[in-house]
C-alpha cells in the first residue's frame, strides 16, 4: 500500500516537473503529430461517428463516447509511437535533476 | 456531445458573472507560455481531493476548486457546493452538471480559440489548429438558393470531357486537357482563387478563360465542349501561332504558359521575366531552376548559374559531339556514344559534362584567360510538375524530319540522380544527405514524380495529329482525340510514342 502511494508520488513529481520544463507539452506535440501521420486520429474520429450514430445525435455525450472509445482507440495506438514516445519521456525524466519542494505542502 | 441547445445555466452565468474567471483560468492553467506560468501549473494543477496531477482535471468556474472527473470528485464539490459549472483544464471545454454534458458556449470558444493561438504563435508552433468549415448564414443562403449537388465518387467521369477540333486545333486540344488535369492547377480554378488583373478589359484576360474553361470540364456535361474563345483568346495573345495551319503542340503550351504568367501578373507594371520574382500559380506549379556549372579546364575552377526552367526540351537522336566528328572526320569512328532509347537516358544525356570545345572558350576569372572547358546542367529547385519534351521534330535548312524511334518512358520517375546535390561537380560539400533522410521509417525523398499525361503525335510531320492520355484519380488512363474520349490501359500509355510527358511530384499520403 506504502509501495503504491510513493509511485504514485513519484509519477505526480516525474509529470510536474515536465510541466515545468515545458517537456510534457513538447511531448504531447510530437504525440499528437505521430497519431495524426499514422491515420490513428482519422480512424478515431470514424469510431466516434459510428458511436454518436449508434447511440443516437440527442442521447450522446461527451462522457459515454469517451467510455465507449476510449479502450480501443488505446490498444490501437501503434508500437512504434508508444516505443518513441516511451524513449522520449524516459530520457526526460532521467534527465530531472530531484526536487526536494514537495508540491503537496502548497496549503 | 456538445448539445447544440443554448445552456441556460452557462448563460446566467455569464449575465452574472461574466468572461473574466474563463479568461484567467485559461490562460494562466491551459495556454501557459512562460516559465514562470508553467511552474504555477505544475504545483497547482492537482486535483484538491486525491492530492494528484490527474487526467481530465477540471476548475470550478465558482470558485477555486481543482476536481478530477474520472473519480467525480469534482461532481462532488458541484453537488456539496450547488456550483454547477466547472471547465476542463485539458481544452477548456465547460461541463454543466444540471444539464450532464459540455456545453457549446460561443464567447467562450472565442476566448479559448484565441489564447490558444497566442500560445501557439509564442510557442512557435508552426502548424495552427485546424478549425472545421461552419458555414456563415451568407454561405448558408448561397447553398439553400443552389440546391443542385454533383457527387464525386471514385469512378465518376466528373471532369473528362471532349474538345471539338475547331480545323487542325487537335495541338491545342491535347494541351487543354493535360492543363485541366494538372492537379494543382485543377485545385486552383475549382477553389476560385484567380483574382482579374486586367482593368480595362476583362475579356482579354487569358486566366478568367482557363477558369471558365475548368467550369466547362468539372461541369458534369459530356458532350464535347467547343472551345472557341480560347483559340480566339491565344490567337491575339500569341500571335505567332495564329492561323488554321497545324502547329506544334509544345510550342502551344510554352506560349500558353507564358501569357498565363503574364495575365496573372497583370498588365500594368513592367515585364518582369525573372520568375524568381513571381509568386503566380504558373510559377508555382511549372518552374524549377537549372544548375548551370562551367569547369575551367586549366584551373579546375567552377563558376556556377542558376536559371529558371519551364519545361525541359531533351534531343534525341545521335549528339552533336557525334554529329561534330561524323562531319568532320572521313575516317569511321568508333564511337560507343549510342542514341538515348529511354527518358533516363535523355536526362543523363541533359546532365551530362559537355565538353564545349576549343572554338568556344570560356573566359576564366582565376586564370583571367580563354579556356576550354566543360559545362554541365543539373536540377537545382524541382517543379511540382515536370513537362518533358522529347525533340523529335528536326527543322534545319536542310531537311524537315521527324524522328519516330521508340523512347520508354516510366510511370514513377525518380529525379534524385539528376540534381545538383547529387551530381556534385567538385562542390565538396557532400550535402547527399537530405537524399536518404527518414521520418518515421519512411524515406523522405522529395523527388518522385508520378506520370499523369502524354501527348502523342502520330504521322509525318507535314501530317499529322495530336491526341493525349490524362490520367484520372489515381490510376484510370483516358485517351482524348478531340472530342473522343476512351478508357485506355496504363500499358496503351507506357507503349504510345511520347512527344511531351507531364509528371508531377508524388505527395505521400498514408493509407
Amino acid at each position: 500500500m506504502a509501495d503504491m502511494d510513493r509511485n504514485r508520488r513519484m509519477v505526480a513529481i516525474a509529470k510536474q516537473n515536465l510541466i515545468e520544463s515545458g517537456e510534457r507539452e513538447q511531448l504531447i506535440q510530437l504525440l499528437r503529430t505521430r497519431l495524426l501521420e499514422c491515420g490513428w486520429r482519422d480512424q478515431v474520429v470514424m469510431q466516434c461517428k459510428d458511436v454518436v450514430r449508434d447511440v443516437g445525435v440527442e442521447n450522446i455525450t461527451l462522457d459515454k463516447l469517451i467510455a465507449e472509445v476510449t479502450p480501443k482507440a488505446r490498444q490501437s495506438v501503434p508500437d512504434s509511437v508508444k516505443r518513441e514516445l516511451l524513449q522520449k519521456i524516459k530520457t526526460s525524466v532521467s534527465n530531472q535533476s530531484s526536487f526536494s519542494t514537495s508540491p503537496f505542502n502548497h496549503n | 456531445m456538445m448539445s447544440s441547445r443554448i445552456c441556460e445555466h452557462l448563460e446566467t452565468f455569464k449575465a452574472n458573472y461574466g468572461l473574466n474567471s474563463y479568461q484567467i483560468i485559461y490562460k494562466q492553467f491551459i495556454s501557459v507560455t512562460t516559465q514562470e506560468s508553467r511552474k504555477r501549473k505544475a504545483r497547482n494543477c492537482i486535483c484538491f481531493t486525491c492530492r494528484l496531477p490527474v487526467l481530465r482535471l477540471h476548475s470550478c468556474l465558482y470558485c477555486v476548486f481543482f476536481g478530477c472527473f474520472t473519480e467525480h470528485h469534482i461532481h462532488e464539490h458541484s453537488k456539496t457546493q450547488k456550483h454547477n459549472l466547472a471547465m476542463d483544464l485539458s481544452y477548456g471545454m465547460v461541463y454543466c452538471f444540471s444539464c450532464e454534458d459540455y456545453m457549446h458556449d460561443k464567447d467562450l470558444e472565442t476566448i479559448a480559440k484565441k489564447q490558444k493561438r497566442r500560445a501557439d504563435k509564442v510557442r512557435g508552433v508552426r502548424c495552427t489548429q485546424y478549425y472545421r468549415w461552419e458555414p456563415t448564414s451568407q454561405e448558408l443562403q448561397v447553398l439553400k438558393d443552389n440546391p443542385q449537388r454533383k457527387r464525386i465518387s471514385e469512378n465518376s467521369h466528373i471532369g473528362l470531357r471532349g474538345l471539338i477540333n475547331l480545323g487542325n486545333t487537335c495541338f491545342m486540344n491535347c494541351i487543354v486537357q493535360a492543363l485541366t488535369h494538372t492537379p494543382l492547377l485543377r485545385d486552383y480554378f475549382l477553389a476560385d482563387r484567380h483574382v482579374c488583373q486586367f482593368e480595362a478589359d476583362p475579356s482579354m484576360c487569358l486566366v478568367c478563360e482557363m477558369a471558365r474553361l475548368f467550369q466547362e470540364f468539372y461541369s458534369g456535361k459530356s458532350s464535347p465542349h467547343t472551345p472557341f474563345k480560347l483559340l480566339h483568346l491565344v490567337w491575339t495573345h500569341a500571335r505567332h501561332l495564329a492561323g488554321y495551319e497545324q502547329q506544334d503542340a509544345h510550342e502551344f503550351f510554352i506560349a500558353t504558359l507564358d501569357v498565363l504568367h503574364r495575365h496573372c501578373r497583370g498588365t500594368n507594371g513592367p515585364t518582369n521575366n525573372s520568375p524568381h520574382h513571381c509568386n503566380c500559380i504558373i510559377d508555382q506549379i511549372f518552374t524549377g531552376s537549372l544548375q548551370s556549372d562551367v569547369v575551367c579546364q586549366s584551373c579546375k575552377g567552377v563558376s556556377s548559374v542558376e536559371d529558371p526552367i519551364w519545361d525541359f526540351s531533351l534531343d534525341l537522336g545521335p549528339s552533336l559531339h557525334m554529329r561534330q566528328q561524323r562531319a568532320s572526320s572521313s575516317t569511321q569512328t568508333i564511337c560507343d556514344e549510342s542514341e538515348p532509347k529511354s527518358l533516363i537516358d535523355c536526362l543523363e544525356r541533359f546532365t551530362r559534362p559537355e565538353h564545349l570545345g576549343s572554338s568556344a572558350k570560356i573566359k576564366c576569372s582565376s586564370c583571367q584567360s580563354y579556356q576550354e572547358s566543360t559545362k554541365q546542367l543539373s536540377l537545382k529547385k524541382l517543379p511540382v510538375v515536370a513537362s518533358f519534351h522529347l525533340k523529335r521534330f528536326e527543322h534545319s535548312s536542310r531537311f524537315h524530319k521527324k524522328i519516330s524511334s521508340f523512347i520508354s518512358f516510366p510511370q514513377y520517375l525518380d529525379m534524385t540522380p539528376f540534381m545538383a546535390s547529387k551530381i556534385g561537380c567538385k562542390s565538396g560539400s557532400n550535402d547527399s544527405s537530405n537524399v536518404n533522410s527518414y521520418t518515421n521509417g519512411v524515406a523522405n525523398n522529395d523527388n518522385k514524380y508520378c506520370l499523369f499525361a502524354v501527348v502523342n503525335h502520330s504521322g509525318t510531320i507535314e501530317t499529322g495529329h495530336y491526341t493525349a492520355f490524362i490520367r484520372q484519380h489515381r490510376d484510370q488512363w483516358f485517351k482524348c482525340d478531340d472530342h473522343l474520349i476512351m478508357r485506355a490501359s496504363v500499358q496503351e500509355v507506357l507503349d504510345s510514342e511520347g512527344y511531351l510527358l507531364f509528371y508531377h511530384k508524388q505527395i505521400l499520403e498514408y493509407e
